[in-house]
């Protein structure tokens, strides 16, 4: 996808009955501040070990904004649990180029990268933003980019950044430039939402008061397929994110559940029970070519392509009670997968394909869990009671998942090695079924 | 056919291990062990719970033939004692509006067609000997009142997946249906819908409320509904 860091542009769906969510939904947003932006808030449990010290300063100017550059990107590194800011100290003035640089200062200060850059509005209303990441050992630049942006690409361009240096001390592709996609409950409405990886920027797409489940972003990022229950039974949307626009993929008899892109974005798998009891059908992303790829008389849902595109993971209870399967997206090869435990749900492959997260049933709670494909090997990544709806951030790093904590739904993260946690709450309302975006853009 | 699954799982088992590198040989068989244990553990676990299945199953099947032949035994001694016989006189008219109006009996908390709830086990659907009489109530109503139509709606406890919770939802309206249907009620009378998990009529995360959102409702149409 040709998407140049620019965001983009949302807008509630312009179907007519809709109008009047739209009207009630915005007369709330008004009415209330608290729940103007259902924005979330991302508190982080656990850390990793070996966390990198990185100083990120502020960068010159960057006051004279409402977005402080340097604030986004160290809150950014922060949150990943990958990193440990240090305190930038009370010398001044604190450099913005290379040669106002003290190298042995900050490197007695504990950290091997420093970050500096400067911002300046520009004559045309444009704003140049310069920042550099340098190396306090070898006492020279590691890289360093410009940008000439406009003021709402601001804090665009910071999680840009942040990605850039993550990817570069880490060796991963960073996710904060991603998106993800939740549903919030209201009392009498749910609310599709779509924010940026940092919860910043949440806006709803769809609002209704029958519920709305299962989202599932594109490969490109562009759509989310869902399943609402607007028309009083499950039918499958595909939401168009650019121009607002939506239509109806699976309206069967029955369920039409679970709505899994195929990595090419031309095809998906979804479950429907047209046929009798729930079973995976293959659908072209046009609503056509409708094609059977499992035949048991037990209930098989909850695809989840491998990246190759090659297989497809599944939740099928054939041998007596639901367990996890693997077949190849023709249909053929069937292997189960679990074998621990009497419930075993929601299989989700990893953005490498070398692994799967899924929920398991242990002691009567329900716990994400993450299986290794070579070895078979189970980890038990949560220690709370209800969970479900786990998403793989793009880089593998995380596992977004819902989770209910006193008595409400909420979102967490734990990275895939279970070191870190976060927890991610919104004011006065319920939220659950997570879906992170995928990794869009060229840097 | 519990035999022959056994069978084709561990067919594939062997497939699996098999397929994998020569260079992994020793990780392999090291895996493949650990995948037959597994295996015979979970075989077991699994072939008592498709016994119970079946055995709930049988059971239903065979009250409803229980059902079915009292049924054809008290027409056959109607017929026998040549003793006049409700329904030509209700097709006749004479019913009239003395007799019960059959929206009231429906709403009646003293008649068993007031009850529209069959609860369930966890990640069950066979419908509990509890509640046999209700759904031969409502399908013998049903039968007698062509006009009415029901859809049963499928509702699952929060836990675990809301899309298995969608299908088992629709697996629970499904099987109410299906016993209605061998009951004699013409399968267009009755509509089903799954709300898995989305509609909790108890909103506590407890077993209490868990227990109480395992449950198909019978909804008649018009009735029940605001249209």
């Amino acid at each position: 996808m040709k998407n140049t860091g620019r965001p983009v542009p949302f807008r509630p769906i312009r179907n007519k009955q809709h109008w009047t969510w739209r009207l009630a939904a915005c007369l709330l947003l008004c009415l209330s501040a608290a729940t103007a932006r259902a924005q979330l808030t991302i508190e982080i449990i656990g850390g990793g070990a070996d966390q990198i010290p990185i100083t990120i300063l502020p960068l010159a100017d960057e006051e004279k904004f409402q977005q402080r550059i340097s604030q986004i990107v160290a809150a950014d590194l922060a949150r990943s649990g990958r990193f440990r800011l240090q305190e930038i100290g009370s010398v001044r003035p604190l450099p913005s180029e290379p040669p106002e640089v003290n190298y042995r200062y900050w490197k007695n200060r504990g950290s091997q990268t420093l970050v500096i850059g400067k911002v300046a509005a520009r004559s045309d209303g444009k704003v140049e933003i310069r920042f550099r990441m340098l190396d306090t050992v070898k006492e020279n630049q590691t890289l360093g980019y410009a940008y000439t942006v406009v003021v709402p690409q601001m804090r665009a361009i910071a999680h840009k950044i942040a990605d850039i240096i993550y990817e570069k001390l880490t060796g991963e592709s960073g996710v904060f430039s991603t998106r993800i996609a939740y549903v919030a409950q209201f009392p009498k409405r749910f609310e599709l939402h779509v924010a940026d990886a940092d919860g910043e920027n949440s806006q709803f797409i769809l609002a209704h008061k029958e519920p709305i489940i299962s989202p599932a972003w594109s490969p490109d990022g562009t759509r989310i397929a869902y399943v609402s229950f607007e028309q009083r039974r499950s039918i499958i949307f595909i939401h168009n994110l650019v121009d607002g626009t939506r239509r109806v993929l699976a309206a069967y008899d029955g369920i039409n559940s679970s709505p899994a892109w195929a990595p090419d974005g031309n095809r998906l798998a979804i479950a429907l029970s047209k046929d009798g009891v729930s079973q995976i059908y293959m659908i072209n992303a046009d609503g056509s070519g409708v094609t059977r790829l499992t035949n048991s008389n037990a209930i098989d849902i909850e695809p989840s392509f491998a990246p190759d595109g090659k297989s497809i993971l599944f939740t099928s209870d054939r041998g007596g009670s639901p367990q996890i399967y693997r077949m190849s997206t023709a249909g053929g090869g069937v292997e189960r997968m679990t074998f621990e435990g009497s419930y075993n749900v929601t299989p989700r492959y990893s953005p490498d394909g070398k692994s799967f997260a899924f929920i398991q049933r242990a002691q009567g709670r329900y716990g994400l869990a993450i299986m290794d494909l070579n070895t078979r090997q189970v980890q038990v990544l949560t220690d709370t009671p209800l969970n479900g709806s786990p998403t793989f951030a793009p880089n593998g790093r995380l596992i977004l998942y819902a989770s209910i904590v006193g008595g409400h739904g909420i979102l967490a993260a734990v990275s895939s090695d279970g070191r870190i946690k976060q927890k991610i709450t919104a004011s006065a309302q319920d939220v659950r079924e997570p879906a992170w975006g995928p990794l869009v853009g060229n840097r | 056919m519990k035999q022959i699954l056994v069978a084709v799982c561990v067919a594939l088992l062997v497939v699996g291990c098999g397929t994998k590198g020569g260079t992994q040989g020793q990780k392999a068989a090291i895996e493949q062990r650990d995948l037959f244990e597994q295996k015979d553990k979970q075989t077991a676990d699994d072939a008592a719970k498709q016994a119970k299945i079946q055995q709930e199953q049988d059971e239903l099947k065979k009250q409803l033939e229980e059902q079915k032949r009292r049924q054809e035994e008290a027409a056959r001694k109607a017929a026998e004692a040549e003793q006049p016989v409700v329904k030509p006189l209700a097709e006749a008219g004479v019913t009239g509006k003395s007799l019960n109006d059959p929206a009231t009996m429906l709403k009646d908390a003293s008649s068993p067609l007031s009850k529209r709830s069959i609860y369930y086990d966890f990640d069950a659907y066979n419908i509990k000997d509890e509640f046999q009489s209700l759904v031969e109530a409502h399908s013998k109503f049903l039968q007698e009142h062509k006009e009415f139509k029901v859809r049963v709606e499928g509702n699952c406890d929060e836990r675990g997946s809301r899309e298995y919770n969608l299908a088992l939802g629709q697996r629970r309206a499904d099987s109410v249906k299906r016993a209605m249907t061998l009951l004699g009620v013409p399968p267009k009378q009755i509509e089903t819908v799954s709300f898995g998990s989305e509609k909790p009529k108890a909103l506590g995360h407890d077993e209490e409320a868990w227990g109480e959102n395992r449950r198909s409702d019978i909804v008649y149409i018009g009735i029940d509904t605001q249209q």
